[in-house]
């Protein structure tokens, strides 16, 4: 009951202010914007430059996803970071919510955003062919990556600059879901140890088990450490 | 003097904030993924990523240093000492330019590419830099957190970079000139793949001038909207 009013109360919070809410939905114009250059600009480019895009449609798909994570995880890290120069995490970790359940509450927000926002982009941009479950899996996997920048954001940084600084850092580890293409066999195996890497790897494999399982574990390996990080700071 | 020692104590919060290893990050990133292309496609992929990435960033930091300082009451403290709005405005968009000048210098350096005009390559990452810290600068004013900044630079970067798509050629594209990313983008390109002396000459300019415009309008921001908050008589 007390996290459904906080997330309640979160909600207003983000409605209240026209700018949150445009944020929270500017994935949305993401899509939009890809599915327009998909349609417009690739075949621009195939027929001028004789590239054809289609050949790396699995990298695009997973650059999208990661990117509406990575910006979601983002902006639910700056919130916190709002929270936390406002003292708003201590008192709330006076109160019955807890500081888990502050957490809970903040992530949970992002995360359920960025599950349904995943999904919506796969539909919308319609450029893999892949199992209704793999979709479920990359959904859930995108959510719980907003949720591992978020925490990376909050826990790395003391204050905006700092927050920026990481967020700018952050953006890079995208690179990492496009290791296959680089021929580089150093950053293959050290890209096996980031969440992105898997996203590509799930898309390129929708059938395979191993890259279903090693993806997840990651990913939770991450999630755990950063969320153990959080808790156990003072 | 003063500006001097802005621009430096500018430099040494920039390095304790981690901006110089964030770029030292980001530049072998870039390496990595440039080094796999092939020559045709990296002489246009490099110019995009030094305009996309180091000489934009001070639009992305500017409004986080801002806030920060507006928090910490730095504004209150530069109405009463002899540094002027100006030298504070100048001190932050050159000490971000010199950021971004070291990440474009180091990308172009260590790739694979020759001929590179290295004269008009600082220059046009400097003017660039400089416009795009100043909008930020100017975007900043109202804003209360930096949820609230990212938000109001969406408008500003799509209004500067789809212009830029008129590079690609079509009838008449070259009026697009006048949108000042499109012509920071053109003097950029002319880095890279030469240009015309006096065509070079024309855009410098006309970048000189836009920066003093976006320099006078953002000082003046600064002071109504950031320092004085509407307050002034």
């Amino acid at each position: 009951m007390i996290n459904f009013i906080h997330i309640k109360n979160d909600l207003k919070q983000v409605f209240r202010d026209p700018i949150m809410s445009v944020l929270l939905f500017a994935p949305l114009l993401i899509v939009a914007v890809f599915k327009l250059l998909i349609i417009f600009l690739f075949p621009f480019i195939a027929t001028k430059f004789n590239f054809d895009l289609s050949l790396y449609y699995q990298y695009l798909m997973a650059g999208i996803l990661i990117l509406i994570s990575g910006m979601l995880g983002i902006v639910i890290g700056f919130m916190m970071l709002d929270d936390k120069d406002g003292n708003i995490a201590e008192l709330m970790a006076v109160t019955p919510l807890g500081r888990s359940g502050y957490l809970v509450n903040r992530l949970s927000f992002s995360s359920i955003l960025c599950f349904f926002y995943s999904i919506i982009a796969i539909y919308v941009l319609n450029v893999i062919d892949i199992p209704f479950y793999t979709i479920l899996l990359l959904s859930i996997l995108s959510g719980v990556y907003s949720i591992i920048i978020g925490l990376l954001i909050f826990s790395g940084a003391d204050d905006k600059v700092k927050g920026l600084t990481f967020a700018k850092g952050l953006n890079m580890l995208g690179i990492f879901a496009f290791s296959d293409l680089f021929a580089l066999n150093w950053f293959s195996i050290l890209s096996l140890i980031f969440p992105t890497y898997w996203i590509t790897r799930i898309i390129e494999s929708p059938h395979s088990i191993s890259a279903f399982l090693l993806g997840t574990s990651i990913h939770a390996i991450w999630l755990i450490y950063l969320i153990y990080r959080y808790l156990t700071k003072k | 003097m003063r500006l001097l020692s802005a621009i430096w104590s500018d430099i040494k919060f920039q390095a304790k904030q981690g901006f110089y290893l964030v770029y030292l990050i980001i530049t072998i990133m870039y390496l990595i993924l440039l080094s796999m292309l092939p020559p045709n496609v990296l002489t246009i992929a490099l110019p995009l990523v030094v305009f996309s990435d180091p000489s934009v960033l001070g639009l992305f930091f500017i409004g986080g240093i801002i806030l920060l300082e507006k928090s910490q009451g730095v504004m209150m403290a530069i109405v009463v000492t002899p540094l002027k709005t100006e030298e504070y405005v100048l001190s932050k968009a050159i000490s971000l330019a010199l950021v971004s000048v070291f990440a474009a210098i180091t990308i172009t350096a260590l790739s694979p590419i020759d001929n590179v005009n290295w004269f008009l390559l600082i220059i046009s990452t400097i003017l660039t830099a400089g416009l795009f810290t100043l909008s930020g600068i100017m975007i900043n004013a109202g804003c209360n957190n930096v949820n609230q900044y990212m938000v109001k630079t969406i408008p500003y970067m799509l209004l500067f970079t789809l212009p830029c798509f008129s590079l690609l050629g079509f009838e008449y594209s070259y009026l697009f000139t006048v949108v000042p990313s499109v012509a920071a983008l053109r003097l950029l390109l002319g880095a890279y793949h030469g240009i015309v002396r006096y065509e070079a000459l024309g855009l410098t300019l006309y970048l000189v001038v836009m920066n003093y415009l976006f320099f006078r309008n953002s000082v003046r921001i600064f002071e109504n909207k950031i320092v004085y908050q509407d307050q002034k008589l």
